[in-house]
């Protein structure tokens, strides 16, 4: 396997002093981080080695959170716009998540227009779960029609956090919001159940970009949030290797705690095995010595 | 850029829709506003630091963040409140066949006003009902059906019982307690079908207001339970014990799967286990297999496995053993341990012929352990 390429890049003065976010900074945040994951001359040459023209590009984005620790609309709706500024039609642009009411309590509106970008969740009537159980290693889930159907090329916009269990939820146990089961995988820190579920057809082969909102980090007692254990960080995170990019937002959560007194999650018993077992199934790299990190700002 | 402003921006430049815009999309996909969802403040948990909370009802303990939902699916923590979504919020509701349940020395040849919510504690790779119990409260259609409405419907239908069951009642422990609370009011007596992944606060208050209570073991090793069941055997195994120790009926179930837990000499350890632990009158079903949800690839049990299993249980000396779904076959009737005559005949849910009178055995005067009337 090569080695894993990884984008951090940094956004100077991407808060306000009102704390509010920079909509250009962003947009330049993610032009950038494309360009330098796929070595091209600019974010749109690039985004054509990821995506096919006819794509139809669903962004799974996290907003279990509620408005303080979801995906922000300010970022995904960069991102929409970073793609269709890439030649994407915006009709075939979907940002998602589990219900309409996790998207709108994280500030998004709702928007299902045949002929523009769309903002719905499985929950919408007409999307909904597949029927037919997909058994895959200790995987027994019914997967979002969304997902199955509509979706043909996938990019996980998570929130990097840290997480109780997982140790670390980032862009992998983002599916778990594909699925209609996913209280069911958070027994044994969530391991074997997040790379299994990576490895799930429906995600496998329509997953093709990790992008991890690191603009604030949770990086304690996660994955609710808690102001005291909240940095804004002002990173994102690219990588089409899932586990790596997983890997590095991890290192950036150990960085904090460490910053800030607190035990490694190795010392707290919550290492994020997950990532250890993804790469035994060969779904891309977790250690630190097999992944290339750029790092930028812009 | 003020997130107002931005808003603004993008909606002017077409990137964000009003949802009633043009389309056909606009109709496939009409947003479900609110799902069917109770906020009902839960039993049985800690509040801990920082909006966590410890859910104390069944051995999960599941510790959990705000907005984060129990193993359960049917729990969720709001702001550092337990609430339970599923109060009074039943997503199945029938008049079964208490033989059904099922339960053979419990009001036989009755009816029970039988009801679920979504939600399980426990996620088994054979459950026959999983797309109501392997899901989360928002994905069923439940109707509101609160406790007194329970027990009113129980009465329209002539049901002397009320049972809790399809999926596992211990997940919507606070909207089964209270009904059966209102059952009794009225004299209806309360049945459960559990896999008994109880802790044992909540069941010591259970046992007070129900009558009877079937307990699924899976299997009598705890590999089965944690490859098969995701659970735990011991605390189903203290479950049996204590409600034997109680006022409450109890009859066992075991599935018999082919390969998975079908070995004689785990069913002869099993048997000897019951006959120490809670006596030999406790009635014990093996019940047939067939293929369902995550295992797909074994046949249904063979008749004579169960024949064969059920002999190993009698030759331990248990009371009464008996065969499920095996329609039609003997083994489904009950028969005096003293005389040997058939004293409840059976052919499927049905009852053809009780022979037992004031709790005795009509032939022989035996007495016959259950409630019968």
């Amino acid at each position: 396997m090569n080695e894993a390429k990884v984008a951090v890049i940094r956004g100077k003065g991407v808060f306000t002093t009102d704390g509010d976010l920079q909509q250009p900074k962003i947009v330049e945040m993610i032009q950038r981080g494309l360009q330098i994951l796929t070595g091209s001359r600019d974010a749109q040459e690039g985004l054509g080695q990821i995506f096919l023209k006819n794509d139809r590009v669903g962004i799974k984005i996290n907003t279990i959170g509620g408005r303080k620790i979801s995906t922000r609309p300010e970022l995904s709706l960069s991102l929409a716009d970073v793609l269709i500024k890439g030649g994407l039609p915006d009709k075939n642009i979907l940002i998602w998540d589990r219900t309409n009411r996790e998207l709108k309590e994280a500030g998004y509106r709702l928007a299902s227009n045949s002929n523009g970008l769309k903002i719905f969740a499985t929950d919408s009537n007409g999307a909904g779960y597949e029927t037919e159980i997909v058994s895959h290693l200790n995987i027994g889930s019914l997967f979002s029609t969304i997902q199955t159907n509509f979706v043909t090329a996938s990019i996980s916009l998570a929130i990097l956090k840290d997480h109780g269990l997982a140790g670390v939820t980032a862009g992998m146990k983002n599916y778990y919001g594909a699925i209609h089961n996913p209280n069911k995988y958070h027994d044994t820190r969530c391991n074997p159940y997040i790379a299994e579920l990576f490895d799930a057809n429906p995600i496998k082969k329509k997953h093709r970009l990790s992008i991890l909102d690191g603009l604030i980090v949770q990086y304690n007692r996660g994955p609710s949030y808690h102001a005291q254990w909240a940095e804004p960080c002002g990173v994102l995170i690219f990588s089409r290797d899932a586990p790596a990019a997983d890997s590095v937002g991890w290192q950036i959560i150990e960085k904090l705690r460490a910053k800030k007194g607190l035990p490694s999650l190795k010392e707290d018993k919550r290492e994020p095995a997950y990532l250890m077992t993804a790469e035994k199934m060969g779904l891309g790299r977790s250690g630190a010595d097999k992944i290339q990190i750029i790092e930028d700002e812009v | 850029m003020e997130r107002r402003q931005f808003f603004k921006t993008l909606a002017g430049s077409s990137l964000l829709l009003s949802s009633s815009g043009a389309g056909f999309l606009s109709d496939l996909f009409a947003f479900q506003e609110t799902a069917n969802l109770s906020r009902v403040e839960a039993r049985y948990y800690k509040k801990l630091p920082d909006r966590e909370i410890e859910c104390q009802l069944c051995p999960r303990n599941c510790r959990l963040g705000d907005k984060e939902r129990g193993y359960c699916g049917v729990r969720e923590n709001i702001g550092g409140t337990y609430y339970t979504l599923v109060y009074g919020k039943a997503c199945a509701a029938n008049v079964d066949p208490i033989e059904k349940k099922p339960f053979f020395h419990f009001l036989p040849n009755t009816t029970a006003f039988s009801i679920a919510t979504a939600g399980c504690n426990v996620n088994c790779k054979f459950c026959q009902n999983w797309q109501i119990s392997q899901v989360r409260a928002e994905q069923v259609r439940p109707f509101d059906l609160p406790p007194q409405d329970v027990v009113a419907n129980a009465l329209r239908y002539n049901c002397p019982s009320i049972s809790y069951t399809y999926t596992e009642p211990v997940v919507f422990f606070e909207y089964m307690y209270d009904t059966s609370l209102e059952a009794r009011k009225k004299g209806i007596k309360n049945c459960v079908v559990t896999a008994g992944h109880f802790k044992r606060e909540p069941l010591l208050d259970l046992v007070k207001v129900v009558d009877a209570i079937k307990v699924d073991l899976k299997a009598f090793n705890q590999d089965f339970y944690t490859n098969y069941v995701r659970g735990e055997l011991q605390p189903v195994l203290e479950t049996i014990k204590t409600i034997r120790q109680s006022k409450v009926w109890l009859e066992l179930v075991y599935l018999v799967i082919p390969t998975l837990n079908d070995n004689t000499e785990e069913i002869r350890q099993m048997s000897q286990w019951i006959k120490n632990e809670i006596g030999p009158d406790v009635p014990l079903h093996f019940s047939r297999f067939h293929p369902m949800y995550l295992i797909q690839n074994l046949p249904p049990t063979p008749v004579s496995t169960l024949e064969k299993i059920r002999d190993v249980a009698l030759g331990e000396g248990l009371h009464y053993v008996y065969i499920g779904n095996v329609p039609g076959h003997r083994a489904e009737s009950t028969f005096c341990p003293r005389c040997q005559k058939m004293i409840i005949e059976r052919v499927g849910f049905e009852v053809k012929k009780i022979e037992i009178e004031g709790g005795n055995c009509k032939f022989c005067g035996n007495a016959i352990p259950g409630i019968w009337a």
